[in-house]
């Protein structure tokens, strides 16, 4: 599906967890789905990634923790990508996330939060359906 | 296959034939019978002889539990069967060093401790900390006290000692860190610690992680380069050979590489050869190997769900290992030849799921079955919460308690000795697995060794490769995960058990930790001699500018004068750099 080329989601890693089997899985796994993919690597502030979210301009953001972090640090970059002006960047999460942080995460702008076995082809079909219809390619 | 010359083998030749013959018959009646009967082309179960072990001499490939080669155990009664085990199942907290713990501040775990009355500090430090990150800087943010507790200076290790007094002193107690990257730091601490408390070095006990190859590779605590990095290393074995001889100077681990997506192979092979690294830092000192050898140890290699291979790899380890040491460093002390503790074999938790969480106590005791059968240490496997975070409850430690217990007591596994040695089939996998992982080794030689496999980005794209490929399994369906990609229909039952008894430690308390830890940090900073802080960290400066200078004194004092674990570090990265992490993908 050519159409599929152009969405462009940025795997990142914010904090100093430095678990990223999965982060790295999942980036190769939505690249091999047609999905262009980058990954910014480990220990990413919050504002590193919204820079690199605008810089690439991706339609998808995937923020993985799994170190406890991600009631602190995935609000934070969701508000920084707002703030940047990435009204309609989706963003999802994943990692050890417990099932009662899932409301307040999705409250505080992320979509949608995808633990440990999570199949690749259910999260490319989440953004395929979730993607905003502005950001469309 | 022909009987080769020149080997002595269990089998006599001329019954071989005769073997030969009669599997050849029994293909042609017996299996092709049985298959047809069952509509199949070919058996879908493999079958082993003697003919595919005929070429082996049974006192070079497998021997005795306690000798070279090691195949059949590290001892000549297994770790499994000695009464040390017993207490660990007992259920005894913190026989010795007790459970890896941190939480919250110092001030916390040390409350904590001194409630359970612990004898031993097995300290857990958070993510700052092991980056060598002060807690109030940015990239600490969210992360204070969170999968273990802050260290910032000395202050912090003082406040978290007074958990044992009146119970122990450093002396008649271990203490292990899991820290790697700013290892020496967090040991120049507890050498000025035992100082101040008029304990000499020489008494002390304990282990420092201090295994930084792998934190490049799987577990991301990095902070400089892979020279410097290896440099400080070199700090350690050769300051506690001379000061400190009790010490053990590094846990090598092969388990964050398996979780990371190695497979066991993988594992092991980048293990050893992180392994031959270490030890060439020693050889490179002048030091004596058999001396220093004392004080390596091995955490372990992590474990998976393929029963047979790990079985075959907990066997073929310990074969691989004692070849290098004995063939390739010339040790000559047997206790060289094995890998203290690195025997344990277990299933490690990436085998854990989220769906139908209480199979993962199945998970954990068939690692348990593997512990036993592999003649290695055994437990009954991490208790089945672990795939929701740190904090295990305690129903969740009864049930992995009492399934170590029921493999031990109710199963009797411990009754024998490498019940599979001498199994046709377990001996052929067990040298096909060596293979394997010698192979492993002879790639990494390849591009130069563990330091530059780590540089070039080699291991990590291995790593992360055969992590992918085991994805792959699970998405096609080649690899079955109950209640993941399998068997998750509409009629199959979510089980999640209660998890009711209150734990010791307020998660509250967790809330305001970073915010405590802040003002304990403050405060010292302010209270402290900035010119003796200032003047410190200038020798450490120009110390670590000379390659051949040991730095754990500089560090200690230091750390004496309050300066801070992210202080020393920034002057480390001034003169050293910090490590990137190549893009492997």
């Amino acid at each position: 599906m050519p159409e599929e080329k152009a969405i462009r989601v940025l795997i990142a890693k914010p904090g100093l967890d430095g678990h990223d089997r999965g982060a790295k899985v999942i980036a190769l796994g939505l690249r091999d789905a047609g999905f262009e993919v980058i990954y910014t690597g480990i220990r990413q502030t919050p504002q590193m990634i919204a820079r690199a979210a605008l810089q690439e301009d991706v339609h998808v953001v995937g923020l993985s923790c799994l170190s406890g972090a991600h009631r602190i640090l995935f609000p934070k970059v969701v508000d920084l990508l707002r703030q940047s002006g990435l009204e309609d960047v989706l963003v999802i999460g994943g990692g050890v996330i417990p099932e009662e942080d899932v409301p307040f995460l999705e409250e505080r702008g992320v979509q949608a939060v995808f633990t440990s076995g999570t199949l690749i082809r259910h999260i490319a079909d989440y953004i395929r359906q979730n993607l905003p219809a502005g950001r469309q390619t | 296959m022909r009987h080769q010359k020149g080997v002595v083998t269990v089998f006599d030749p001329e019954r071989l034939a005769e073997i030969e013959e009669g599997k050849k018959g029994w293909e042609e009646t017996a299996l092709r019978e049985n298959l047809r009967r069952l509509g199949l082309s070919e058996s879908p179960c493999q079958f082993y002889t003697p003919l595919d072990v005929r070429d082996r001499d049974y006192l070079q490939k497998e021997g005795f539990p306690g000798q070279y080669p090691y195949t059949r155990g590290s001892y000549a009664v297994p770790v499994y069967a000695t009464p040390f085990a017993e207490v660990l199942e007992g259920g005894v907290v913190a026989p010795r060093a007790g459970q890896y713990a941190g939480y919250g501040t110092v001030e916390d775990t040390r409350d904590l401790w001194r409630a359970e009355k612990r004898r031993g500090a097995n300290i857990a430090f958070d993510l700052p900390t092991q980056c060598g990150y002060d807690s109030d800087h940015p990239l600490a943010e969210g992360e204070v006290g969170r999968a273990g507790i802050a260290v910032d200076t000395l202050q912090d290790f003082e406040t978290l000692y007074e958990a044992f007094d009146g119970l122990t002193t450093l002396d008649g107690m271990v203490s292990n860190f899991t820290i790697n990257a700013p290892c020496n730091i967090i040991l120049a601490m507890y050498f000025a610690l035992a100082e101040k408390k008029g304990v000499s070095l020489a008494k002390l006990h304990g282990t420092p992680q201090n295994d930084i190859l792998k934190e490049f590779v799987a577990r991301g605590t990095y902070i400089f380069p892979p020279e410097p990095a290896m440099r400080m290393i070199r700090d350690t074995i050769t300051y506690c050979s001379e000061y400190a001889p009790e010490m053990n100077v590094i846990s090598i681990c092969g388990y964050h590489m398996r979780e990371a997506g190695a497979s066991e192979v993988q594992a092991a092979g980048f293990t050893f050869a992180h392994a031959i690294a270490y030890i060439q830092l020693g050889v490179d000192a002048g030091l004596d190997i058999d001396q220093f050898m004392r004080r390596f140890t091995f955490l372990d290699f992590g474990g998976g769900m393929d029963f047979w291979r790990e079985i075959a790899r907990a066997r073929a380890n310990r074969r691989v290992w004692a070849r290098i040491m004995k063939e390739r460093f010339g040790a000559k002390n047997p206790r060289s030849w094995i890998m203290s503790g690195g025997d344990t074999i277990f299933v490690g938790p990436s085998a854990y799921t989220l769906q139908r969480p209480l199979n993962n106590l199945v998970r954990g005791v068939i690692g348990g079955v593997m512990g036993y059968l592999g003649a290695g240490f055994t437990f009954g496997g991490f208790p089945w919460d672990e795939v929701y975070g740190l904090g295990h409850s305690y129903e969740a430690r009864q049930l992995s308690l009492d399934a170590g217990r029921i493999l031990r007591y109710e199963a009797k596994l411990k009754q024998v000795v490498d019940p599979l040695g001498g199994s046709y089939f377990v001996e052929a996998l067990t040298d096909e697995v060596e293979e394997e992982i010698w192979d492993v080794i002879r790639k990494v030689e390849d591009v130069g060794g563990a330091v530059e496999a780590v540089k070039s980005g080699y291991a990590q794209q291995e790593i992360a490769r055969s992590a992918y490929k085991f994805h792959r399994e699970i998405e096609t369906g080649e690899r079955v995960i109950v209640g993941v990609n399998k068997f998750t229909g509409e009629e199959e039952l979510e089980v999640v058990p209660p998890r009711l008894v209150p734990h010791p430690y307020d998660p509250k308390k967790l809330e305001s930790a970073a915010e405590r830890q802040l003002a304990r940090l403050a405060r010292v900073k302010k209270e402290r001699d900035q010119d003796r802080v200032d003047s410190a960290l200038k020798a450490v400066h120009e110390a670590a500018k000379k390659e051949d200078e040991n730095l754990i004194p500089c560090f200690m004092d230091a750390v004496k004068a309050y300066a801070t674990v992210g202080e020393i570090c920034d002057v480390l990265r001034d003169v050293f750099g910090e490590y990137e992490a190549p893009s492997i993908l």
